[in-house]
């Protein structure tokens, strides 16, 4: 049908079904900037629009409704290309960032101006409670609003937007507008669903309906007759690939342990069968006629179920190794012949044995943990629990693969582009050099989009079948097959003395990575990498497991192992500090690192390898923990006129680091251009969180050259150099440092051939501001495009080209403390954030107003773990709550009333400018402040996350 | 997805009467939700055959047409505090854009913003069926499957009432609303049938399971508190 309405003031006529949902329609419609990231679930609020004058979901509304409506999506808000003033004032508050549904959160502001001019706090919260912002949280919304209103009052900013740092520094440290921002808040086309002409087939997934089972076999006859059916990819025409879908450095600590698709199914909603089709009405119908014969298997969902005699086995099959295999390791495969089981292929030793369901595991310590316990005047020893989270990007994992000129194109949205490359290229048994990988703009990620979790089979049905192929997860699909966080059993033992001392520490972590092994050993070792080194203790073990279940799949995500260490070793410290009658500021002081402690804990922590023993280089952990102290009024205890409501205090110190030292490796290219501007080509992925702007603020620096200069492409791995990815907290410290090498190299070629043109010793020469060479000697001047002009005229030496690779064994460590003030309801169990303050030692931070949108965002994310999410299965390993209203994650009445972000300056000498990471470490603090908060409020500990009411309820003796 | 478009009230209740797999499509915020109540259903849209006015009757009582949404209620100068409270229980500003009262009364959800309220508040419902215009009570209309349109509510707004809800999130479905007017209980509770009664007592005719919104010991503790302690 057609429907005439009028869209941003004009005249139009939408076509479609009746029942369509108008977003679809709109965005067919070429108003891209109307997204959809909970599939018609009225939550997320991507799909927002003003609909006769009432902001609405689209997703609910059907075309035929539309009917003489009046309708406005974010495109109106542009002048031209100029954007309006909220639009500006958001770039410039910094919450524009993985930016899904910026466009939509504008157009929401936007009219919440138009009706009121001058909100108050409570009335922006009201206007933005529909929308779901899980990047950079809320708290910059509200300086967002206030930037507009300056802007449209005054035609100028008037309030700080975020402190500045290193005045000896033209931009970095200093607020400045990200340089994608525009083509972000104004709906660009930017995304990978925006790349996908209307003519691409559809690819749907047939998923398991069993948590654990065989596939005896598989009938696809009927559905191969539909006519739009390409083709139908299964456990029995798949390559004999063996792989895994971490994307981590090449040989992984990961094992490769299944196909593309497995003779095994190992989850409710592992792949069982992929459709290649027309249409997705088609791909269902084709999925509907394929019949597929189960065997049941019983199934292990907890980590103590998989360690139990005689449990079922994830894994059962032939085991090999590429390097280090086992004398007995012909043994150990006899009687495993099962090809149904497939094989398990480890790069090196995880000390795993699938015959236990045992994944990986690791142990290691320093000193004399017993020794330490019996010097103790008083020992705890408890279990913290962590549950299985998801990453909730609102862009789910998509993909776009096409076949051009005989090479594979992916379009992707992912955080590491080569190592794609390089999974697509053994899946589809092609060289790299056939396989170009685009990373468009990433709607969100968290460490979900390190996993390879959808280009693979993307990229391998468009290159077997040569059509191009889309396929997008359901909001269904990203919670049960999909990555998530990995639920983990910290148990902790901590002896100390009655001065606050700590004796010793011993820590078990017992990890479940679900089906497949992405990150298996990696992640538990991250909890007692990043959480160990905290502590100035001379005694401390570690020993860790990793069980296969048969939950959703696990994988990397924001903070990677760290929340979990640190909510365990946190929280036990608490309650040791309780038990020896200790104050908790005391316990911590008397027993956290300072710069040049000796790492001696290190030596057994790396990354499937021996680590480095580094001493503590740069640290504002100190001053965090002074800082936030005097903030919260550490010792005062508040009392909130209600017999009811008891408040209480906690805070946790915190580290995380700046990439892999030894592993990581990031390179750039940075291009004079023939008119004196340059373009730089960054390995590094830019997945929402300014590394772009980094790059380009880092050439301005060096060269002297305006921001409107400079252009960055990043992450195509055509035109870019590698990099092994944006994961690990490596962006600034890796891929800065090697746009950082590269423009430093550019420059000097650039003096180069100065001196030649302008007749003077390069020694005499440097630049200025806006893009000059000039000499200090004669006063001589030359700007870069008359440089490179004459560079590469017929007679010239060539266009000025420099390539920057970094690599280093230096470990950039950030430190913070995380304060949390709560209210617990002593009779229901109502808890209640009243002021979160986050307080970071990121070195120096390049885009500080990004710095601290990353800080909200993760600590809300965190929030969110902490009291409200999780993935609840039945018991057949059926996801519950499978959307986001179920799922729980935290919207804009979940943010703390008081809620800052503090940046500790300290400047470190291996970051570029003195740069650390920030944003994964901002993920580490709350589940353990929030906890001990609990217990200072109203006596009870709760060990296992979500911290919930029923949980204090149950601590209480209520229930 | 079917679609019919009744040009009377009248007409939508025949439709509905002879093809059982359908709901009335009104602010389409539960039919037209994924995995949402008009799933797999034909809907018939009553958009435009029904009043979303809210008005003042020539005896006091406020009539609210069953269009009216949610914001609509806050933002009316006529709706009692207590009621607004409960359209503020959708946390969303956009849901509460779309979802009418109406369509919150009719989908008799175990976690409906206002239907406990209703119950109590003993706002009567002015309905249409195949046998013609009739008036019922919300408390009367909540426990049974009847398929009748509702044309509009009428409340007393003198009346105030108390309501509580506990859930997990602001924008979760709720675990429970409590509502109280005088000596008229109610209790929404997930997974439950609501409950009315005339004493906080009522708590123990609910039968209560477990289920992701937390165990049936946790919900019944809730609400044997919720009209004593737990209603700050």
């Amino acid at each position: 049908m057609d429907v005439k309405c009028i869209i941003n003031n004009k005249n139009v006529i939408l076509s479609g079904r009746e029942d369509e949902r108008l977003r679809d329609v709109l965005y067919r419609s070429g108003y891209n900037s109307v997204r959809d990231s909970d599939d018609s679930e009225g939550f997320a609020g991507s799909d927002t629009v003003v609909f006769n004058g009432k902001l609405k979901y689209s997703n609910l509304i059907l075309l035929y409704q539309a009917e003489g409506a009046e309708i406005r999506t974010a495109e109106g808000l542009l002048n031209s290309r100029e954007l309006n003033y909220v639009q500006k004032a958001m770039i410039s508050s910094g919450i524009v960032q993985s930016a899904y549904n910026a466009p939509a959160a504008a157009l929401i502001l936007t009219w919440l101006l138009e009706h009121n001019p001058n909100p108050t706090k409570d009335e922006i919260k009201e206007a933005l409670s529909g929308i779901f912002i899980r990047d950079a949280g809320y708290e910059h919304y509200y300086l967002a609003v206030k930037l507009a209103t300056e802007l449209r009052d005054f035609g100028e900013y008037r309030s700080e937007i975020a402190p500045s740092f290193r005045p000896q520094l033209n931009i970095i440290g200093k607020p400045c507008d990200k340089i994608d921002g525009a083509s972000l808040v104004s709906g660009e086309k930017v995304f990978v669903e925006d790349k996908v002409p209307q003519d691409a087939w559809c690819l749907h997934v047939l998923r398991s309906p069993f948590a654990h089972a065989y596939i005896n076999s598989i009938d696809t006859t009927e559905a191969e007759k539909l006519d739009g059916v390409e083709a139908i990819i299964t456990a029995f025409n798949c390559p004999d690939i063996f792989y895994m879908q971490a994307g981590q450095g090449n040989p992984e600590p990961s094992p490769h342990d299944r196909r593309l698709f497995n003779r095994k199914v190992r989850h409710v909603g592992d792949r069982v069968a992929g459709i290649v089709a027309r249409t997705k009405e088609i791909a269902d119908k084709a999925a509907s006629l394929i019949k597929v014969e189960y065997e049941p298997l019983d199934a292990v969902y907890t980590v103590e179920e998989a360690m139990a005699e005689g449990a079922p086995l994830v894994h059962n099959g032939i085991v090999e190794y590429r390097a280090g295999a086992p004398d007995n390791l012909d043994e150990y495969n006899k009687g495993h012949e099962d090809v149904r089981e497939g094989k398990v292929v480890y790069q090196f030793p995880l000390h795993a044995d699938i015959r236990r369901n045992l994944a990986a595991s690791n142990k290691g310590q320093i000193g004399d943990v017993e020794k330490g316990f019996a010097e103790a005047d008083a020992i705890v020893e408890e279990t913290y629990q962590t549950s299985q989270i998801q990453h909730t990007p609102l862009e789910p994992h998509v993909c776009y693969a096409t076949v051009e000129g005989g090479r594979l194109v992916v379009h992707a949205s992912t955080q590491v582009p080569y190592h794609v490359r390089r999974i697509v290229s053994w899946v589809c048994q092609i060289p790299e050099n056939k396989v170009h990988v685009i990373k468009e703009r990433v709607g969100g990620g968290y460490g979900s989009k390190q996993d390879i979790l959808v280009e693979d089979l993307t990229a391998y049905c468009a290159w077997v079948t040569g059509k191009p192929v889309y396929y997008r997860n359901t909001r269904a699909e990203e919670f049960y097959a999909n990555s998530t966080r990995h639920p983990m059993r910290v148990h902790v033992k901590m002896g100390g003395k009655k001065d606050g001392t700590i004796t010793a520490i011993f820590m078990e972590v017992k990890a479940n990575t679900g089906p497949y092994g992405n990150h298996a050993l990696t992640v538990p070792m991250n909890s007692c990498s990043k959480t160990l080194p905290l502590f100035a203790v001379d005694n401390m073990k570690y020993d860790l497991e990793v069980y296969y279940t048969n939950t959703p799949p696990a994988g990397a995500y924001q903070g990677y192992g760290t929340p979990k260490g640190t909510y365990g070793l946190m929280m036990a410290m608490a309650e040791l500090a309780d038990k020896l009658g200790v104050d908790y500021k005391t316990m911590v002081e008397k027993n956290h690192v300072e710069s040049g402690y000796m790492l001696e804990i290190l030596k057994g922590l790396g990354e499937g390898r021996e680590g480095n023993v580094v001493p503590v280089g740069s640290c504002g952990l100190t001053e965090a923990i002074e800082k936030g102290c005097e903030m919260i009024k550490w010792g005062e205890k508040e009392d909130s006129g209600d017999p009811d409501w008891k408040i209480g205090k906690g805070f946790a110190m915190i580290m995380q680091g700046s990439g892999l030292p030894g592993l990581d490796h990031s390179e750039a290219i940075a291009k004079l251009e023939t008119d004196g501007t340059v373009i730089l080509n960054s390995g590094g992925a830019d997945i929402g969180t300014g590394l772009d702007t980094i790059s380009a603020k880092i050439v301005s620096e060096i060269l002297c050259l305006p921001m409107d200069k400079i252009t960055v492409v990043s992450g195509d791995t055509d035109s870019c150099a590698f990099d092994t990815g944006a994961y690990a907290s490596s962006g600034t410290f890796f891929s800065g440092n090697a746009s950082l090498v590269a423009t430093k190299k550019l420059k000097d070629l650039i003096l180069e051939e100065a001196a030649k043109q302008l007749d003077e010793e390069k020694e005499d020469l440097d630049v200025k501001a806006p893009g000059v060479v000039w000499s200090k000697k004669s006063g001589k001047e030359i700007t870069y495009g008359d440089l490179s002009h004459t560079a590469i005229s017929g007679t010239g030496r060539g266009q000025m080209i420099a390539h920057g690779s970094f690599v280093t064994a230096a470990s950039s460590v950030p430190y913070g403390a995380h304060f949390a003030q709560v209210a617990v309801n002593i009779k229901t169990g109502e808890v209640k954030v009243q002021k979160f303050y986050a307080l970071q030692d990121a070195g120096t931070p390049i885009n500080p107003e990004a710095a601290l949108c990353q800080m909200y965002g993760a600590v809300m994310k965190s929030i969110g773990h902490s009291l409200y999410e999780g993935i609840i299965l039945d018991k057949d390993g059926n996801t519950l709550n499978a959307n986001l209203t179920d799922y729980g994650v935290p919207m804009i009445y979940e943010a703390p009333e008081d809620f800052k972000s503090v940046l500790i300056d300290v400047d470190d000498p291996d970051g570029p400018f003195g740069a650390k990471s920030i944003s994964e470490i901002a993920c580490n603090g709350a589940a353990p402040a929030i906890g001990i908060a609990i217990h200072d409020a109203c006596g009870v500990w709760v060990r296992s996350w979500p911290m919930s009411p029923e949980k204090i309820l149950k601590g209480l003796g209520k229930i | 997805m079917v679609i019919h478009h009744p040009s009377t009230a009248l007409e939508a209740v025949m439709t509905r009467k002879e093809i059982p797999c359908s709901v009335y499509l009104a602010g389409g915020t539960e039919d037209l939700r994924l995995g949402g109540q008009g799933e797999g259903k034909e809907l018939i849209d009553i958009n435009g055959l029904v009043s979303s006015d809210i008005v003042k009757r020539d005896d006091g009582m406020i009539e609210i047409g069953a269009l009216a949404t949610l914001q609509d209620l806050i933002e009316s100068d006529l709706i009692p505090e207590c009621v607004k409270k409960g359209a503020r229980l959708c946390a969303s500003f956009e849901k509460r854009n779309s979802a009418t009262v109406g369509g919150n009364i009719a989908s008799r959800r175990d976690d409906s913003y206002l239907g406990a309220l209703f119950c109590v508040l003993d706002v009567v419902m002015h309905t249409i069926t195949p046998h013609g215009e009739e008036d019922k009570k919300v408390s009367d209309y909540f426990p049974t499957g009847c398929r009748r349109l509702i044309l509009s509510f009428v409340l007393d707004p003198k009346k105030e009432a108390f309501i509580k809800r506990f859930g997990n999130t602001s924008s979760s479905h709720a675990t429970l609303i409590a509502a109280q007017c005088e000596d008229r209980f109610a209790l929404s509770v997930k997974g439950s049938k609501m409950v009315m009664g005339s004493s906080p007592e009522i708590y123990k005719d609910v039968e209560y399971v477990s289920d992701i919104a937390g165990s049936a010991e946790y919900k019944k503790y809730l609400a044997s508190i919720v009209f004593t302690e737990g209603g700050k």
